[in-house]
């Protein structure tokens, strides 16, 4: 069979629309997703059991179900039993930033363990409240620590969104099928998807050293 | 200044401090000495509430800080008490500064911004007033030269010297100090107790625990040695390490010195 690029030529715009939706959903997912996982992290090294509690059984969800079937239950499952009804764009992002939320405030409970006594102490001695503590020196500091795994969330966010495509939305995977249905060829358009992907996951994992490096300034001697 | 009635404290079964009765006037400086683990940093920090008491208080400036041991005020209401007399914690932190052993400096915060931090969201001081002050205090330490260096790019004794700077930006009417110099290395030891000795002689109250015999016996008012929890000896230097009373403070002394 001839190989034959030119033919996604007229879809380039197409693509460009499609980037934009992947990229929207992705970065809304991990903006909200580091915004609950702040919460949810303070919960779970709290001392009042039930948050403890809550956050580890909110944890253990998102680590249980299959993201598929979290993305049909969240768009064709809950709007039948609760009087709400979302865009795939909502039920994507909701998904998605819930999940992310439950691994990003796992590392980041790491992360706020691994910060020394000291500060707390050195913090407390100085007057100041467990708020402004946690805003302005544990969870800083613990945000450093989160970086990596903060990248690595980010890139298999922008992978799985791919499964946006099964409830309507139109993302680069979509684009990709409806040029498969158009012209019968297949291996063009998810060549193409296949190299636009792993070109945005290699830009992202440079931005995200870039950002490590920049967050961890303070360390450089 | 602070006065301290009968203070326990034990972690689980262990009893750390038994009954420590110790009294600091304003503008004393009084060195806590002892052998390891015989509870002086207990002490210290039960001072500035890193550790609840199990029995006993602490008043300091005539606020009670703990909360009331009714067998030291038989037949009173303890409401009565605390509605007269408690201060909680946030205030009283605000005038107890204290300088840890390792430090403590915050780590991804600039020197400048170590010393305003606390000024500015505990005091609500404007930038400018905190900003003012850090450099005072900065250049009494001699530290003023590395006010936007990080941390990290600091020799030890310049950390401490910071940190103490740190805790003077809050104003406090009392110093604690916990072995400020045990972390270092011995060459950095001189320029850190050259600060605190300029502050002793300021008339800053001060409690420090230290294992520097020489430097306690020059800049205290007074020595108490504690052993196992218990104060044993609470006297001038010079009498106390001329003629220590007790056997456990002269072995101590044979020790150290
Ligand atoms: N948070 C804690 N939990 C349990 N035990 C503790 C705790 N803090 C201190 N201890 C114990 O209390 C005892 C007294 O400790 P403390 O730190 O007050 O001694 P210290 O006189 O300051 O000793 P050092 O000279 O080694 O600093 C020690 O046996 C210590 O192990
Ligand atoms: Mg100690």
């Amino acid at each position: 069979m001839q190989l034959d690029f030119s033919i996604l030529i007229k879809y380039l715009p197409d693509f460009g629309a499609a980037l934009m939706v992947t990229l929207e959903v992705t970065v809304c997912s991990l903006l909200l997703g580091l915004l609950f996982s702040i919460p949810l992290s303070l919960f779970k090294i709290s001392s009042i059991k039930p948050l403890e509690w809550f956050a580890s059984f909110y944890t253990s969800i998102f680590r249980g179900v299959p993201l598929m079937v979290q993305v049909f239950m969240m768009y064709f499952g809950v709007p039948l039993v609760l009087p709400v009804k979302f865009t795939a764009f909502t039920a994507g992002v909701l998904v998605f930033s819930m999940n992310s939320a439950a691994y990003i405030s796992e590392s980041m409970r790491g992360g706020i363990k691994a910060i020394d006594k000291g500060q707390y102490e050195a913090a407390m001695a100085l007057g100041v409240r467990y708020g402004a503590m946690m805003k302005d020196i544990i969870l800083p500091q613990a945000i450093k620590s989160v970086m990596p795994s903060l990248v690595n969330e980010f890139i298999s966010l922008l992978k799985n969104t791919t499964l946006i495509a099964s409830i309507g939305l139109v993302d680069i995977l979509r684009v990709g099928q409806l040029i498969q249905s158009r012209t019968y060829r297949a291996f063009e358009p998810f060549f193409a998807i296949a190299v636009f992907y792993y070109i945005l996951v290699m830009a992202l994992s440079f931005l995200g050293k870039l950002l490590e490096r920049w967050v961890n300034k303070s360390d450089r001697r | 200044m602070i006065d301290v009635k009968k203070l326990h404290k034990s972690f689980g079964s262990l009893k750390v401090l038994q009954g420590i009765d110790l009294h600091v006037n304003k503008g004393d400086v009084v060195s806590i000495i002892g052998p390891s683990g015989s509870g002086k940093s207990t002490l210290l920090r039960s001072i500035n509430l890193l550790e609840t008491a199990t029995a006993g208080e602490i008043w300091v400036d005539g606020k009670l800080i703990t909360q009331p041991d009714m067998r030291l005020h038989p037949g009173e209401n303890a409401q009565v008490i605390i509605k007269a007399h408690y201060q909680d914690p946030y205030s009283l932190r605000r005038r107890v500064g204290m300088v840890f052993q390792h430090f403590n400096l915050f780590p991804h915060k600039t020197v400048l911004e170590n010393m305003i931090y606390a000024p500015m969201t505990v005091k609500k001081e404007s930038r400018e007033v905190a900003v003012e002050r850090a450099k005072e205090l900065l250049e009494s330490v001699g530290m003023l030269d590395k006010i936007d260096v990080y941390p990290a790019t600091l020799s030890g004794g310049q950390k401490q010297r910071v940190a103490i700077a740190r805790a003077l930006a809050m104003e406090p009417d009392v110093m604690l100090f916990d072995e400020p110099t045990s972390a270092l290395d011995p060459e950095m030891v001189k320029e850190v107790l050259d600060v605190i000795k300029k502050l002793a002689n300021s008339g800053m109250t001060m409690l420090l625990v230290t294992h520097e015999m020489g430097f306690a016996r020059e800049v205290s008012d007074r020595i108490c040695f504690l052993d196992e929890g218990v104060l044993i000896e609470d006297a001038p230097p010079e009498i106390f390490f001329s003629t220590p009373k007790s056997d456990r403070a002269k072995a101590f002394l044979e020790k150290v010195l």
